[in-house]
């Protein structure tokens, strides 16, 4: 036994070099954005207040070193893939006028740039200690009935207690912090339906159940399923939050593909898709507004269609080079004229100021994401890794997709946030908890096996704590 | 011309080929390991066929790639998942040190064998030899290519 | 292995990891897709936007910035801006009878006319300089206000609103040879320097507004009035049939001179003549139907000539869609916009009632390609943009349709000039001849139905030979053509060929 402890369990610090390298080019590309800015602000070549800039930079690295020092050897391109959307994120909103958002910290008043600094820190935070901590999926794979119930429950809570904003209900108010639940609800969903699927693949692969012509898995396992998502569905949708119910569809049926591998799902998914949108539209004046805004936003310039009319006059005016930072975003009585610039419109304000050649490297951005991502799911030991990690790079790549694309005018405008780029907590912090998911999942380091002997006190608050929470999984399933 | 403009201009130029640069170097690194990929190249130190599955999980006849430290067992965290009523969540371990392959049981109800004898210490084993856990017999081959030296 | 039970036995499921290089190359697909579209954005629509008069970037510049001056033909000033001591301009129009075309421009009210139309220009947003806006860029003066100077001679201009005084119509003068517009004015119209007046602006645009749609001074009525055009279509009728050769300069119909007394059956419809029993029992030819202006002779062309036809050379001649202008047209149609639904509709079409629906600008139209000899050139006001730095862009004029050859257009020529100095088409329009030169026209009454006055019409140019003016004038409700229109019309084109001999 001596021999296995002594090799395996001791993890030892391993230089990430390819990581390092990828980070100096993040550093570079921000750095030089700093420059560009801090010029364009002061008429001439300048570094202006570089303290916000370095302690991004000296988050990144913190985050780089704390995954060396614990021996990961997973993924070395993600980290720095979305270190340089959260510098360009932060580009942005020190750009913006910095009274867009501001919250008070007791004495300390924080504008809108030192606080997207705090939520980066706290996304960055939360991967690296996904990213090390979290070696056993068991806890995440059993429970995963709880896990879904417990984001439908944040979900309730919201829709009763929310605000609205903009007439969606989406953020949860706790003292002095607020935030949206949605955002972190997608990676509990993801969690859950992973474990779903992995377990019940090839059940759901069989075609037991004959339901006229069609041919469905066996009803006990496909119903509990379809519940719970139309569950979070009809509540995403009564609170207006289309982006986040887009989102979870199409997450949900590109994994039920995923592990299924029946077009016949993929084709019923697509169907009930549209008659699901006819339904909307037909029901819902909002759907309706959205729907009419989306095919011709001029019409309305002045009224309904005037958000998705400036995004594109923002286009228009980046041109393929850009404005430069801080050059675009023209004033009109004194706000920036896109609205909600800090979150929905972020990616217009982008391409604004940097221009096609920008935007296509923020896309190509994602695009590697989504490369990583899947790759680490294929390689994954087990279907439930595998699908937590296609889950999980899924919901942050295809809801960039959906609202990049809604501020083109290709499809609809969401309301959803572009993950790692747009202001805000929840948002971040969600989005850091995936890539920390991915970090972990991907890491080829291995585990020893727990000795079988000496069970101790710590193990047997676990195994308490396990127990209470197998009988509420039981309850529920 | 005005030559303020002119060095804002030069500046904005930089930040996007910084932009570019960052993208060329994460490309490269992509195509590196795309290209690896397709060479289909089995760096591993070694592989592991399942020559009697009586439950299917493994599937008889797959081969498993196998890494320095690789256990096996009923547990899904495992390297290589025996679905054996007989095999214990974590039954065995497969070790690389040095040069050569050793195997050891980790404390199973039934016992990790070895060509038919019943391993107790972390023992040595060579290529073809047959490591049985529950139901399930295993066979060590030689990995396709010869490993890299770590 | 416990399992639930009746499970039917099973095969490993497939792998994921083909599933998923599948969901990566659709990913990719979709993101080339939104790529495709930001490229559509940023590169193909770029211009359009950043000119389109909402881009708040405009919007803001205008606000602060000078604009540059129009000027007319002979560099009258029409609008220019003038400081107001606190940092801001205003804009200042000593001319106001050059509304409604040259629009106006108020920071409170918004732009319209020329004004809006070449804002970008007057701006500077778009610069004359080659690679214009990206050199734009690099100069730390981001704006280019350019000077824009109309073919619009203010004289003529002046004229015209006289004429119009106290109706409602509207007058369009242009030059043939070229497609420049030399004077277009519509009444009633508005003293532009009162809109942007900051104390009595918002009472006089509220006052402006409040007026019935009928009454607008702020519709130009010469682009976007619709009218009914009565016997002027009669032209532009002889223009598709000699075109389509449906009809030639010698075609007659036996009946027309029986039916000049009882009518013109047609499914049941009886097409009258209403002016002229002078003929007699004279069978008329082209030349001879226009100068008397007969109905009869026109339907039975228009149903010759067939519904297909008649549109198609109407779209020949700009009717169909909006006439590319440098300020907004309104379309002119010859079967409503739904096509001949009848005979009748067709009959009544050809000579110029029915649903035949036109802007005095398309019928200066059709009197131009006449005047040019079968060319139809491109209508515009604006003939050159100048910037600051002596840079100057020069609209060339520009052939938009031939229409006919020269020999068919010179017999339409020579029938409207019988039309205005023949024995019997001077009864009608012969106040529209320039003394000393000859003159060619046609007068038009259009029913209007009911117990309305007719719309009172005139076409024409001079001379007959290298037409210097075409116009085409409307006196709303004027009467019978002669009365109003044809007088002002021959006196417009009088004043012309004394001001550019």
């Amino acid at each position: 036994m001596s021999g296995l402890a002594g090799t395996a369990d001791r993890r030892r610090p391993r230089f990430r070099r390819r990581e390092a390298l990828l980070l100096g080019g993040v550093s570079g590309a921000v750095a030089c954005g700093w420059v560009s800015l801090a010029s364009t602000v002061a008429g001439g070549p300048s570094l202006g207040d570089p303290s916000l800039l370095l302690a991004f930079l000296g988050l990144l690295a913190a985050a780089h070193v704390v995954l060396s020092l614990a021996g990961s050897r997973s993924d070395e391109v993600l980290l720095p893939v979305a270190g340089l959307l959260m510098g360009l994120s932060l580009l942005m909103m020190v750009r913006l006028p910095q009274g867009l958002v501001v919250q008070d910290f007791g004495p300390l008043e924080l504008g809108l740039a030192p606080l997207q600094l705090v939520w980066i820190g706290l996304s960055l935070t939360a991967a690296t200690v996904v990213a090390v901590v979290l070696r056993s999926d068991l806890w995440l794979r059993s429970y995963k009935y709880t896990w879904a119930a417990a984001g439908i429950a944040l979900l309730l809570l919201v829709f009763i207690f929310g605000e609205e904003t903009n007439g969606a209900r989406l953020t949860l108010r706790v003292g002095p912090f607020a935030g949206q639940p949605s955002e972190l609800l997608k990676i509990l969903l993801v969690i859950f339906l992973a474990g779903y699927l992995a377990d019940n693949r090839a059940l759901l692969a069989a075609r037991a159940t004959r339901l006229g012509p069609l041919r469905l898995p066996p009803l006990p396992y496909l119903l509990p399923m379809l519940a719970m998502w139309g569950i979070a569905l009809a509540i995403v949708v009564v609170q207006r939050d289309l982006g986040a119910a887009l989102l979870f569809y199409a997450v949900f049926l590109v994994l039920l593909w995923v592990a299924t591998q029946r077009l016949g799902d993929l084709a019923l998914g697509a169907f009930l898709f549209v008659v699901g949108a006819v339904v909307l539209y037909a029901l819902f004046p909002h759907v309706r507004e959205r729907v009419e805004i989306w095919l011709d936003p001029f019409a309305t310039a002045q009224g309904a269609g005037f958000q998705v009319v400036r995004g594109l006059y923002a286009l228009g005016r980046g041109g393929v080079l850009g404005t430069g930072l801080g050059a675009g975003l023209p004033g009109v009585d004194g706000h920036p004229s896109i609205p909600a610039v800090h979150t929905d419109f972020v990616f217009d304000a982008l391409a604004e100021e940097l221009g096609l050649a920008g935007a296509l490297v923020i896309l190509a951005l994602y695009v590697i994401l989504a490369e990583r991502g899947l790759r680490i799911a294929s390689a994954a030991r087990d279907d439930f890794r595998g699908l937590l990690a296609a889950g999980v790079t899924l919901v942050v790549v295809v809801q960039a997709a959906i609202i990049v694309a809604g501020d083109a005018r290709l499809i609809p405008l969401t309301g959803i946030t572009l993950p790692f780029v747009s202001y805000g907590g929840s948002s971040l912090l969600a989005n850091g908890i995936a890539l920390g998911l991915l970090l972990s999942l991907g890491d080829t380091r291995l585990t020893a096996p727990p000795p079988p002997q000496a069970i101790g006190r710590r193990e047997r608050w676990r195994d308490a704590a396990g127990a209470v929470a197998g009988r509420v999984e039981r309850v529920i399933s | 011309m005005d030559p303020l403009a002119i060095s804002l201009w030069i500046i904005r130029l930089a930040f996007l080929a910084a932009l570019y640069a960052f993208l060329y170097l994460v490309l490269r690194a992509l195509w590196r390991d795309l290209r690896a990929n397709l060479r289909g190249a089995d760096l591993s130190l070694g592989r592991l066929r399942v020559v009697a599955s009586p439950d299917g999980i493994p599937p008889e006849g797959s081969a498993f790639a196998l890494d320095a430290i690789n256990t096996l067992g009923r547990d899904v965290n495992n390297t290589v998942v025996v679905d054996d009523p007989f095999a214990s969540g974590r039954h065995a371990a497969l070790t690389y040190r040095g040069r050569s392959w050793y195997l050891e049981d980790l404390g199973s109800t039934n016992g990790t064998w070895l060509n038919g004898e019943r391993v107790v210490a972390p023992t040595l084993l060579g290529w073809g030899d047959e490591v049985q856990v529950g139901r399930v017999r295993l066979r060590l081959d030689r990995p396709d290519l010869p490993p890299a030296t770590r | 292995m416990s399992g639930p039970p009746d499970v039917p036995a099973l095969g490993a499921p497939p792998r994921i990891a083909p599933a998923l290089l599948r969901v990566a190359l659709a990913l990719i697909v979709v993101y080339g897709a939104i790529g495709a579209g930001l490229s559509w954005w940023q590169v193909v629509e770029a211009e359009r936007l950043t000119n389109d008069p909402g881009d708040p970037l405009l919007l803001a510049a205008e606000r602060e910035g000078r604009r540059g001056r129009i000027v007319d033909a002979r560099g009258v000033v029409l609008a220019e801006s003038v400081a107001t001591g606190d940092g801001s301009w205003t804009r200042r129009y000593p001319h106001p009878e050059a509304e409604p075309i040259l629009g106006y421009f108020s920071p409170d009210f918004g732009s319209a006319g020329l004004e809006r139309s070449f804002a970008a220009e007057l701006l500077g947003a778009r610069s004359l300089a080659p690679g214009g806006d990206l050199l734009r860029k690099l100069r730390s003066d981001a704006y280019d206000p350019q000077d824009v100077q109309l073919s619009l001679d203010v004289r003529l201009q002046r004229t015209a609103v006289t004429l119009l005084k106290g109706k409602r119509g509207a007058i369009v003068a242009i030059e043939p040879a070229s497609g420049r517009i030399l004077a277009l004015a519509s009444t009633p119209t508005f003293d532009p320097n009162r809109i942007v007046d900051p104390d009595a602006g918002a009472a006089y645009f509220a006052d402006l507004l409040d007026r019935p749609a009928e009454a607008s001074a702020l519709l130009d009525r010469a682009t976007m009035g619709r009218y009914t055009p009565g016997s002027v279509l009669k032209v532009a009728t002889a223009v598709a049939g000699l075109g389509s050769g449906a009809i030639t300069p010698q075609t007659v119909y036996a009946d027309q001179p029986a039916e000049e007394r009882t009518g013109f059956l047609v499914e049941g419809f009886r097409v009258r003549d209403g002016h002229h029993p002078q003929t007699g029992r004279r069978v008329l030819d082209l030349a001879g139907a226009i100068e008397v202006s007969c109905n009869i002779w026109f339907a039975r062309a228009g149903l010759d000539i067939g519904g297909q036809r008649f549109l198609a050379w109407g779209q020949r001649m700009g009717f169909g869609e909006a006439i590319p202008f440098d300020v907004p047209t309104a379309v002119s149609t010859l079967d409503g916009g739904d096509g001949f639904v009848d005979e009748v509709e067709l009959a009544n079409a050809a000579y110029g009632q029915s649903e035949t629906f036109v802007t005095p600008l398309q019928m200066a139209l059709v009197a131009s390609l006449v005047a040019e000899r079968g060319t139809l050139m491109r209508p515009h006001v604006v003939d050159e943009l100048r910037s600051s730095d002596g840079r100057v862009r020069t609209i060339v004029p520009e052939v938009w349709r031939r229409v006919l050859d020269a020999g068919q257009a010179e017999t339409i020529a020579l029938a409207m000039q019988q039309a205005v100095e023949g024995r019997l088409g001077r009864r009608f329009a012969g106040a529209a001849k320039v003394p000393g030169v000859p003159t060619a026209g046609k007068s038009g009454t259009a029913e209007l139905g009911g117990d309305r006055e007719p719309h009172a019409w005139f076409i024409g140019f001079a001379p007959v030979e290298a037409p210097r003016i075409a116009v085409a004038v409307i006196v709303e409700n004027g009467g019978a053509g002669g009365a109003s229109a044809v007088p002002m019309g021959g006196e417009l084109m009088a004043t012309w060929l004394e001001l550019a001999p």
